[in-house]
């Protein structure tokens, strides 16, 4: 009984898989798209396969993660810093928060042919495109979190003879690191989102976006669908694994969260 | 004298934003870039009253809004039924979760190049990215909400002869609509990015994602910097006008507080 109840739930889990792959295939088969336009998943097989093998999938991962992480880098550095002096000193808050509010809702994307211009094509635009993506997502929750550290934690660590510095690594850093976790996560999620559109527009040489972007002049619509393949990998494991292992290791650890 | 509160708040906001302004006018004149690159503010300024003159600007935002907009009601419309469904039934939630997983990390401009060869340059391309972007965000609040409204109001409202429908249409939507708005809050930011990228790569002659790539390539950048700056004040409109009214207008009024904010 309890056996067959789970194999319900593995049928119902794939078919939605089944279900996708039949859809796709039908729809490749019917001659409605030219077969170039809408190959069918043979094809796209193959295709991710040699792409793999000849090695051209690898280096563009590798070419958009490192960008990724380069700019990302600099969005922690920034942002951090930010919103750390932002929820630390009023006269900082009173400063910088319009300024934020104000470039905030500006999409990141749409800096893009302006950096092009100042930068050039290539790495640079994109690896600051990323960290501009980053930084103000992860300033206002870092802001936030400063913010939400409660006064009787800081006074009591202050009655207790802490230093300026101390302060800030024992208590502050660690009583903000749920909206700092928070905004990190945010923020990967809006430089990532930004990285494949950005590489579509500064054409660097190794990376996802440029090669799909590249693919479409030749309709190799099956190099594309691969690279979105490896995309989604990609993408799915800096949201969940990265960060949920981060998680775990500290909020969860210290009590401050319950998964 | 002692100034008041507000008013040392409002004057430290306006001298960072003058400071900014007057790094930026440095910038301009330090040529540091070629002149055209970073136009002085006076030169974007005059740009800005020859493009509300000539008011091609308003036709841009008109198919900007019209696109974003038309995105967002397709993904309602397909976000909450299914939203609804995976919440009330296990077996949607099964059905629907891993698909949504491996779909969701997927930036939706990243479908841009493969839309364009099925569906051509121009709206349709950009409407379905817009939809696309929108949608799992839609979804997530959508199914968290749903999951959320506490059993009791449900078990009282059945209990005192609701049928189906008016459990629905007077437990679960209200019960569930802090996190709908979030939904929607969320699904504009995407779509908002989303829409000007896709204009960028795929519109043909309206939008004001098209509007900056024109002006990069005829590097008329004080052109380029106002439509950035009406992109940035829509957004900051729908944020901070349209979507707190709604709020203010239902979740606050039905006395629904949502406990993130």
């Amino acid at each position: 009984m309890f056996a067959f109840w789970r194999v319900e739930r593995t049928i119902i889990s794939l078919s939605s898989f089944v279900l996708g792959a039949v859809l796709w295939e039908g729809i490749a088969r019917s001659g409605y798209f030219p077969p170039a336009f809408f190959p069918d998943l043979g094809t796209i097989a193959r295709s991710f396969i040699n792409l793999v093998e000849s090695g051209v999938l690898l280096t563009s991962a590798l070419g958009t993660m490192s960008r990724l992480l380069t700019g990302f880098f600099f969005a922690v550095i920034f942002g951090i810093g930010l919103g750390m002096i932002m929820g630390r000193f009023r006269w900082a808050e009173d400063v910088f928060l319009p300024l934020v509010s104000i470039i905030y809702p500006i999409p990141a994307l749409a800096y893009a042919p302006l950096f092009v211009l100042w930068f050039g094509l290539g790495n640079l635009p994109s690896v600051l495109m990323v960290a501009l993506a980053g930084t103000f997502t992860i300033a206002i929750n870092v802001w936030k979190g400063v913010a939400a550290v409660k006064p009787i934690w800081i006074r009591s660590a202050e009655g207790m003879g802490i230093s300026e510095q101390g302060l800030f690594w024992r208590v502050i850093l660690p009583a903000s690191l749920p909206y700092t976790l928070t905004g990190l996560r945010l923020g990967i999620g809006a430089a990532w989102r930004v990285l494949v559109g950005v590489e579509m527009l500064t054409a660097v040489d190794y990376g996802l976006g440029s090669l799909i972007f590249g693919a479409q002049k030749f309709l190799n619509t099956d190099v594309m669908l691969s690279g979105i393949l490896v995309i989604a990998v990609l993408g799915f494991t800096i949201e969940r694994l990265v960060f949920e292992l981060i998680e775990r290791r500290t909020l969860v650890r210290w009590g401050m969260m319950t998964t | 004298m002692t100034l008041s509160r507000p008013q040392v708040r409002f004057l430290r906001g306006v001298s960072g934003i003058a400071g900014a302004l007057l790094t930026w006018q440095l910038l301009a004149h330090s040529g540091l870039f070629p002149p055209g690159f970073t136009p002085t503010l006076p030169e974007i300024a005059s740009a800005a009253v020859r493009m509300i003159g000539e008011g091609q600007i308003f036709i841009h935002i008109a198919y900007t809004m019209a696109r974003v907009l038309g995105g967002m009601v397709l993904a309602v419309v397909i976000a909450v039924p299914i939203g609804i469904a995976m919440a009330r039934a296990p077996r949607f939630e099964r059905f629907y979760i891993y698909p949504l997983s491996a779909l969701m990390p997927i930036p939706s401009l990243a479908w841009v190049p493969l839309f364009i060869i099925w569906l051509g340059l121009g709206n349709a391309t950009t409407l379905l990215v817009v939809t696309y972007a929108a949608m799992f965000p839609m979804i997530y609040n959508v199914w968290t909400g749903v999951r959320s409204i506490n059993p009791i109001w449900m078990r009282s409202a059945m209990g005192m002869g609701a049928n189906a429908r008016q459990t629905f249409w007077k437990v679960v939507i209200p019960a569930s609509f802090p996190f709908i708005i979030t939904g929607v809050r969320l699904s504009f930011g995407r779509a908002w990015m989303a829409v000007i990228g896709a204009e960028l790569l795929a519109a043909t002659d309206w939008g004001l994602g098209r509007l900056v790539f024109e002006a990069k390539e005829w590097l008329t950048i004080d052109v380029m910097l106002n439509a950035l700056a009406v992109i940035g004040l829509l957004g900051l409109f729908f944020e901070k006008v349209v979507f707190q009214t709604i709020d203010r207008m239902t979740v606050q009024r039905w006395g629904i507080v949502r406990d993130n904010e």
